[in-house]
């Protein structure tokens, strides 16, 4: 779970133990010892280098690990309440049936290069954010969906309206992927954007030098004064500078921060956490609030195209031994399509029940009996289905190979392969190669399960219209579901829908999630007030270091 | 000479353009494509469509052998094309990461060569016989030692437990020490092995055992009138080296987590960022042509006999 909360109430309750207990004197002591301080650098140890910081490629961590750091947005969304609060928009108003925002702007602020950031700025962002730039090669962002066009009312009034219905874009003002860039940088090649010195925002920190690849360094930005409205710290960060520095190898990120060379680094393993929390450095776990870590079905594959042998693999997964065999108490083990700390999110466990019996019962059913190798047959084929490990998953290999052993119990192979990553884009693509797919997206708004399931988005399902030109099968019923829930603007009415979606999806046994992905960091104990965004993207504005 | 390097420009050539297009041809046939592998995953969230428009911007959906020229016209402009995983021109990539291998390499080798001869030297004038089956033995153990595991427990015993050198933010000699370690232990061990047996072989012959006779010491023998003659074979092998000084540098470079072409090469080959693949190819078969031009070139300095051209006897 997310540690700003407890963190924040634990300094409350003892600030609050510590005056009515204590001498003024000593109470005083003890806040000034929680005080905040000024200076210093955060060395921040990263997995992967980052590829384009065009905001909306923020989806992959490495960039938005920077892009959180660098950019503002016009909301920011409370992690713990997951509503919308002020950012660089003041205030906002939105019409009945969710076509027309209008936002009006904080005035002041400026981009790190002088330039303001004023209606204008924003209004080109989001037309490029929306509708692309085929020119110079920018994609429409994934979280913007029935996107028209913007008007300038002036200079800090902005109105966007949209062709169709568009209820998830407040939140979508907030993530990641629509952090706040000069026009200057949009006005270059979008292949040149994996230059971070191109990328100018209005945030706490600038980019100061890069080493392509290896190390990139920000400094705090001295003149930012338009942090969120609702965040307790304003002005300038207490951090002087960030160092972001490459590290793939995960022994030698864990050993660099151990042995005091690094603060803080991401993507720690679950079996590397005990060593760890053994030597009292912290580890920080935060949900991504999005569709579970999970494998999806290819229903076009005749194999997986029986709802029985679906509902059969489901019974026979034990997802609490996966999450008590491979991961710690930061991977919850999943009880819905969607995280527990999910917007929309209903408690579906009972359609996820671990029943051996019932798994062969289905199977038996569908025709599929043991053959001489204990592996199910049925008019000569076997009930043999391949899958590819996803490398940015924790420990996905394990996590299939252990779902292997689970399904094999009940006469089903599951060959796990590790394909170099073009074979496995290729094949990823073909639903006779693949019959399922690990997959996974964090975002903390109902539309992220359209996002992972709809044709035209990651298409999961490999429906028809979507990746696969070959593709016949497809689930207008479903698709109909992710169609309402992206363009309903009553927020109960959208709730109710989001229910259904998940429901629906586990009746069908399209999926079956496993458990809930969070991402976990670790620091150095003299670290503190690391936060996170609702999809777990950190963010160093607040972070101090004290005296080691 | 001049005869001669011209043919061997004309050479060059000839192996640049065969290695551009037999790399060019094999990158094409591997299934996938880097446009593929970067958007087709689903942290970007694209649409069939959107990966069809940057194909179109790259210039992937042209026919091959269109793609072909343009590729090739492009090196001939000494223009390398963008590297599609890091988002940036591939031209100043290389710029950045060749210097630091190169250090490494050259570094690298240096070490290695002096490791070798050291060890070559222990192996033949060590006084006890076991303590010479010892030494000639150590070779066989350090080319078994895997460079990436190598590599870990220099960091986990160095840096982190006896904490001599950071690997975050070492000084520029500190971040040099423990790679070209790890970088010239693999490679000395061939050369060693090599020197050895070649020393072992010039020692049987008879004009050492006339040299001895006329009272020279062992010592002597060896560095005057052995070594000239048993590098020769040394030196052949250490123009091959260059490839695995090449190798070696993926290796260590990605355990260290330091720049250099090493590392992009291993995520070039990963995600099949084939523009930035050409170029590496096309930079290592420089690399080799040169060094094997400058081993021709060497060669009859240490043995004159080979500057005798072969038809002049006949």
């Amino acid at each position: 779970m997310s540690l700003i909360p407890s963190n924040a109430l634990r300094r409350k309750v003892q600030s609050t133990l510590a005056a009515v207990l204590l001498t003024g004197v000593s109470a005083m002591a003890v806040v000034a010892q929680e005080r905040p301080v000024q200076g210093g650098t955060l060395v921040y140890l990263e997995q992967q280098a980052h590829t384009n910081l065009y905001p909306p490629a923020g989806g992959f961590y490495p960039n938005s690990g920077i892009l959180n750091q660098i950019t503002d947005k016009l909301t920011w969304q409370n992690p713990e309440t997951l509503q919308n609060e002020p950012w660089i928009a003041e205030s906002w108003e939105i019409n009945a049936d969710a076509t027309e925002y209008t936002f009006k702007l904080r005035s002041g602020v400026t981009f790190s290069d002088g330039t303001p950031l004023d209606a204008a700025a924003v209004a080109r962002n989001f037309d490029t954010f929306g509708l692309g730039n085929k020119e110079l090669g920018y994609p429409v962002a994934e979280a913007i969906n029935n996107y028209d066009h913007s008007e300038v009312v002036d200079a800090q009034t902005i109105k966007f309206v949209f062709k169709k219905p568009a209820p998830g874009f407040l939140q979508a003002t907030s993530v990641i992927g629509s952090g706040i860039v000069a026009p200057s940088v949009l006005d270059q090649p979008y292949a040149e954007l994996g230059d971070a010195t191109k990328i100018i925002g209005s945030g706490a920190f600038v980019i100061e030098s890069e080493v392509l690849g290896q190390s990139l360094n920000l400094k705090v930005r001295e003149d930012y004064a338009w942090g969120p409205a609702n965040v307790d710290h304003q002005g300038r960060a207490y951090l002087d500078a960030i160092q972001y520095i490459v590290t793939p190898e995960d022994s030698v990120r864990i050993g660099a921060l151990l042995a005091g060379q690094a603060d803080i680094i991401r993507q720690i393993q679950a079996y590397d956490e005990p060593q760890v929390e053994a030597q009292s450095y912290t580890v920080l776990s935060a949900p991504t609030r999005g569709v579970n870590n999970n494998v999806s079905f290819r229903p076009e594959n005749p194999l997986v195209r029986d709802l029985k042998v679906r509902q059969a693999l489901t019974a026979a997964t034990n997802s609490a031994e996966i999450v008590s065999t491979l991961f710690s108490s930061h991977y919850p083990q999943a009880t819905s399509v969607i995280a527990s700390t999910a917007s929309g999110y209903v408690d579906l466990s009972e359609k996820l029940a671990f029943d051996l019996e019932k798994a062969k019962a289905l199977l038996d059913e569908a025709g599929w009996v043991p053959g001489a190798d204990g592996i199910r047959e049925k008019d000569g084929a076997k009930l043999e289905l391949n899958v590819y490990e996803s490398l940015p998953q924790p420990q996905n290999r394990a996590t299939l190979q252990l779902l292997s052993q689970q399904w094999g119990v009940v006469g089903v192979k599951l060959n796990v392969l590790a394909g170099d990553s073009g074979s496995a884009a290729t094949d990823n693509l073909d639903p006779l190669k693949t019959p399922l797919r690990p997959a996974m997206v964090g975002r903390a708004d109902p539309d992220v399960i359209k996002s992972n399931f709809f044709p035209t988005n990651r298409d999961s399902l490999l429906q028809k219209g979507g990746s696969n030109a070959n593709a016949t099968w497809e689930d207008p019923e479903l698709n109909a579901l992710l169609l309402s829930i992206a363009s309903e603007p009553n927020p109960e009415k959208r709730i109710a829908l989001t229910g259904d979606v998940q429901a629906y999806l586990l009746d069908q046994a399209y999926v079956i999630p496993i458990f809930e992905e969070p991402q976990v960091f670790a620091s150095a104990p003299y670290v503190h007030d690391v936060s996170f965004d609702a999809v777990a993207r950190p963010s160093f504005y607040n972070t101090w270091l004290s005296a080691r | 000479m001049t005869r001669l390097l011209v043919s061997r420009i004309g050479q060059a050539a000839i192996v640049l353009l065969l290695a551009f297009t037999a790399s060019f041809l094999l990158l094409q046939a591997l299934p996938g494509d880097a446009i593929l592998i970067k958007y087709q995953n689903p942290e970007m969230g694209l649409t069939p469509e959107q990966i069809a428009e940057i194909r179109v911007l790259y210039g992937a959906d042209a026919p091959i052998w269109v793609q072909y020229g343009n590729t090739l016209w492009n090196f001939l402009q000494g223009s390398f094309g963008y590297s599609v995983q890091a988002g940036v021109p591939v031209n100043p990539l290389l710029a950045t990461n060749l210097p630091p291998t190169l250090r490494l390499a050259s570094l690298g080798l240096v070490v290695a060569v002096i490791i070798a001869g050291a060890l070559a030297f222990a192996a033949t004038l060590a006084p006890f016989a076991w303590l010479r089956n010892l030494l000639q033995s150590l070779p066989a153990l350090m080319i078994s030692v895997p460079v990436f595991w190598l590599g870990i427990m220099l960091i986990q015993i160095f840096s982190f437990r006896l904490r001599l050198v950071p690997i975050i933010n070492p000084s520029e000699f500190q971040a040099l020490i423990l790679p070209v370690v790890t970088l010239s232990l693999p490679i000395a061990a061939p050369l060693a092995q090599i020197l050895i047996r070649s020393l072992d072989e010039v020692q049987t012959q008879p004009f050492v055992s006339v040299a001895r006779a006329k009272g020279a010491s062992r010592a002597w023998v060896l560095w005057r009138h052995v070594l000239r003659n048993a590098l020769l074979p040394v030196l052949t092998i250490a123009g091959v080296l260059f490839g695995e000084l090449l190798a070696g540098a993926v290796v260590t470079e990605t355990v260290f987590g330091i720049n250099g072409l090493g590392r992009i090469t291993e995520q070039a080959v990963s995600n099949q960022d084939t523009a930035v693949l050409q170029a590496i190819v096309i930079l290592a078969a420089v690399g080799f042509v040169l060094i094997n031009l400058l081993v021709d070139l060497v060669a009859p300095l240490i043995d004159p006999r080979l500057n005798t051209p072969i038809g002049a006897s006949a």
